[in-house]
């Protein structure tokens, strides 16, 4: 039949008409992917109790950006996937014998004040996950603390050795391989280092991260961790056990790189992740926390306006 | 090539498509639609009027603008503002003949063969630029365009045509034809530069970037080989020029055909046998910077490159009200430099002015903004709105001091 005698009824859209397929949604899921195998490692370790967590944390993301859509009269905006993907984020942040109130406070403040008091995914100038995580972690430090909060374990804490026993301690009571397999005590997620590094390169070979802030806040950790190592090897740690212990990796793989809060050229995405792992060792050397990377993020988020302004004169532009 | 692999992952941005198909002739319209914007009817044309194929229907006061000749025998069944309509008929006999004029043997150079063109119906805008170096763009305009390859390799006698014409008529001093790189073409007297056929590169400002290094240089002009094509077709004809080369394409089917000025796509589809659904988005142009058309009774006016339909779940689609997420994908795609996410956002809430002073004036209007934008926003839309705008207020402020 011809074209001409039917009755069609067109899509009209804007030049380009072509679309290179990529949606939030669909990087929702290629980060939900890419956690599942950060998750099924701290399965492996810790049980049940951590699908609890992230359940409960995903469920109450969820709920959250419903209810706020709703009171601001807004349709919902559940099916883009970024709530799931923020309460998955957060769940690997707790330690993995989380009370469910703390998990319920701490996904109910990452939405809210992380993101819908900005006005939905992508105007939040500060990673989502981490502002909740720093509300509930300022709040509950005992709560938050896996050293506390798993007793029933024979795996131990580095960076509590690290800052209270010294270097030499941590080196000799565990290994590389037992940081990167995840044998040590720490939050669910964040410490399962070889699944955060295998879900982060699956996520860089799709396109969701970009592979200069990834780089260059790893290469942060190493620089100035280096030299302080060099200065004083009987005072600061072997950069490396930074890189693997607490959140350092999640955070350069998941949390710093989360668009919204980053710069978008290549300088200042280089610039910003150097930054953060710099931070990430001050605030581990010198703060009073034993696990600073979340709080270096939150940072880096804060400067990156600084870091856009760096940005070349458009085409043909003269001056 | 990270930039490649992550964003644009997509083998259609390179511009050689291997294509050696000759070109096919297009139907015979049944029924025809010319658009006659700015143009002046000829004296006594009106509706019922006879008309045979190159009879010449409307001038245009500028010299640069092709004047508009009939394509077919027919009968003009409507005249508005905007457009002519003609329903075709058997060929009259007892209606005047247009006789073929040998161009190339009359041996007219510069305005003189402007003018001559002009009155053919060729648009002579881009080909008579007062500029030191001419650079002929031998790449396919868009990617899914494939016209380009057969145009230079097999069609040489059409090209040979063009090219003579355009040196009689050109003020340059040198003409240069860009090719991709690879492809083994020589013509006489005639310099060829090869550069890298990758998307954005067949974009005319980023084309004479790539070849001089330098961005907008003064005294170089760009002419498409879409035009050179169509002075070679009125060299070798010796007619007034009625038709253009597009290609049209489906997801499934590509074809180039020469087709007659203002034939209907709904026929056209018809006749590439493209079925349509609901759903589906036609599209006049390339898929990148065209235009969207909204019914079948549209026509393919002379500067058309391609015909395209866009299947319907194809590509996500494009829901209008989506904020931007500031993932910075169309900063770092962008060949211009400039700040797409912002610029949209300026358009979107009406601050034009802002927008000029981001120097949205300096987009080359690629388009891969939006092919990379994972919010599916409407961003080459929104620079263009906004250019547009910034057009009328400056137009508007230079009237008012005058």
């Amino acid at each position: 039949m011809s074209n001409m005698d039917k009755k069609i009824l067109f899509s009209m859209s804007a030049a380009p008409f072509w679309h290179c397929g990529r949606t939030v949604r669909g990087n929702s899921i290629h980060t939900v992917i890419a956690l599942a195998l950060v998750l099924i490692m701290a399965f492996w370790h810790w049980g049940l109790p951590v699908l609890g967590v992230v359940a409960l944390s995903c469920f109450v993301s969820m709920l959250t950006e419903e209810f706020w859509n709703k009171v601001m009269g807004r349709s919902s905006t559940l099916t883009d996937g970024t709530a799931f993907v923020s309460g998955m984020l957060l769940a690997c942040l707790l330690p993995a014998t989380a009370p469910y109130w703390l998990v319920i406070i701490g996904a109910f403040c990452a939405i809210t004040f992380g993101k819908m008091a900005f006005g939905g995914y992508g105007a939040n100038p500060v990673c989502t996950v981490v502002v909740g995580w720093a509300m509930i972690f300022v709040s509950f430090p005992i709560y938050m603390d896996p050293n506390a909060m798993l007793l029933q374990t024979d795996f131990i804490d580095p960076l509590v050795r690290l800052k209270y026993f010294g270097p030499a301690n941590v080196e000799a009571s565990i290994h590389f391989s037992e940081l990167l397999l995840g044998k040590q005590i720490g939050a669910l997620g964040a410490a399962q280092n070889l699944g955060i590094i295998l879900g982060g390169i699956y996520l860089l070979a799709r396109g969701v991260i970009r592979l200069e802030i990834v780089v260059s806040f790893v290469f942060g950790v190493l620089f100035l961790g280096g030299i302080l190592n060099m200065v004083n090897p009987e005072l600061y740690a072997n950069p490396v056990y930074h890189i693997l212990t607490g959140s350092t990796l999640f955070c350069a793989f998941f949390l710093a790189t989360e668009f919204s809060g980053a710069p978008d050229r290549p300088l200042g995405m280089i610039l910003y992740g150097l930054c953060g792992g710099m931070l990430v060792i001050i605030i581990r050397t010198y703060g009073i926390y034993t696990d600073g990377a979340p709080f270096a993020v939150m940072l880096i988020n804060l400067l990156s306006p600084y870091f856009d302004m760096i940005q070349p004169k458009p085409f043909g532009v003269k001056q | 090539m990270r930039q490649r692999f992550q964003i644009l992952n997509d083998p259609r941005f390179r511009l050689v498509y291997n294509e050696r198909r000759p070109f096919i002739e297009g139907p015979e319209p049944v029924k025809a639609r010319l658009n006659r914007e700015g143009f002046d009817l000829v004296d006594g044309l009106k509706k019922k009027s006879k008309v045979y194929p190159g009879m010449l229907l409307a001038t245009h006061p500028s010299i640069g603008k092709g004047d508009l000749h009939s394509p077919m025998y027919g009968e003009i069944s409507e005249i508005n503002h905007r457009s002519i309509f003609i329903n075709a008929c058997e060929p009259d006999e007892s209606l005047p003949h247009v006789e073929p004029i040998n161009i190339l043997e009359e041996g007219k150079t510069g305005d003189e063969l402007i003018l001559q063109l002009k009155q053919m119906g060729v648009n002579t805008k881009s080909l008579g630029q007062d500029v030191k170096t001419l650079y002929i763009n031998g790449l396919n305009p868009d990617p899914g365009v494939t016209w380009a390859e057969p145009m230079l390799c097999s069609n040489g006698q059409n090209l040979h045509a063009g090219i003579e014409l355009h040196k009689r008529l050109s003020k340059a001093d040198r003409i240069v034809l860009v090719v991709p790189k690879g492809m083994q073409v020589s013509y006489d007297n005639i310099d060829v530069i090869h550069v890298e056929p990758e998307y954005p590169k067949s974009v005319n400002a980023l084309l004479v970037k790539e070849i001089t290094k330098k961005e907008n240089p003064e005294d170089v002009g760009v002419v498409g080989l879409h035009n050179i094509w169509s002075l070679g077709r009125v060299g070798t004809t010796g007619l007034p020029l009625m038709e253009t080369v597009i290609t049209v394409g489906s997801q499934t089917k590509w074809a180039n055909y020469i087709v007659k000025n203002g034939m209907w796509i709904g026929q056209l589809l018809d006749y590439a046998g493209i079925d349509l659904q609901d759903g589906d988005t036609i599209l006049r142009g390339g898929p990148l910077r065209g235009e969207c058309l909204d019914r079948l009774d549209r026509s393919i006016t002379k500067g058309t490159t391609g015909l395209f339909v866009v299947e319907s779940g194809a590509v996500p689609p494009m829901e209008g009200h989506s904020p931007c997420i500031n993932c910075g994908a169309c900063i770092q795609v962008c060949p211009a430099r400039l700040n797409p996410s912002t610029l949209s956002r300026y358009a979107e809430f009406a601050n034009y002015n802002a927008c000029y002073v981001e120097h949205s004036t300096s987009c080359v209007e690629c388009g891969l903004c939006g092919y990379v934008c994972i919010a599916r926003r409407p961003v080459l839309q929104y620079i263009r709105l906004a250019n547009a705008k910034i057009k009328q207020m400056h137009e508007f402020v230079w009237e008012e001091n005058k």
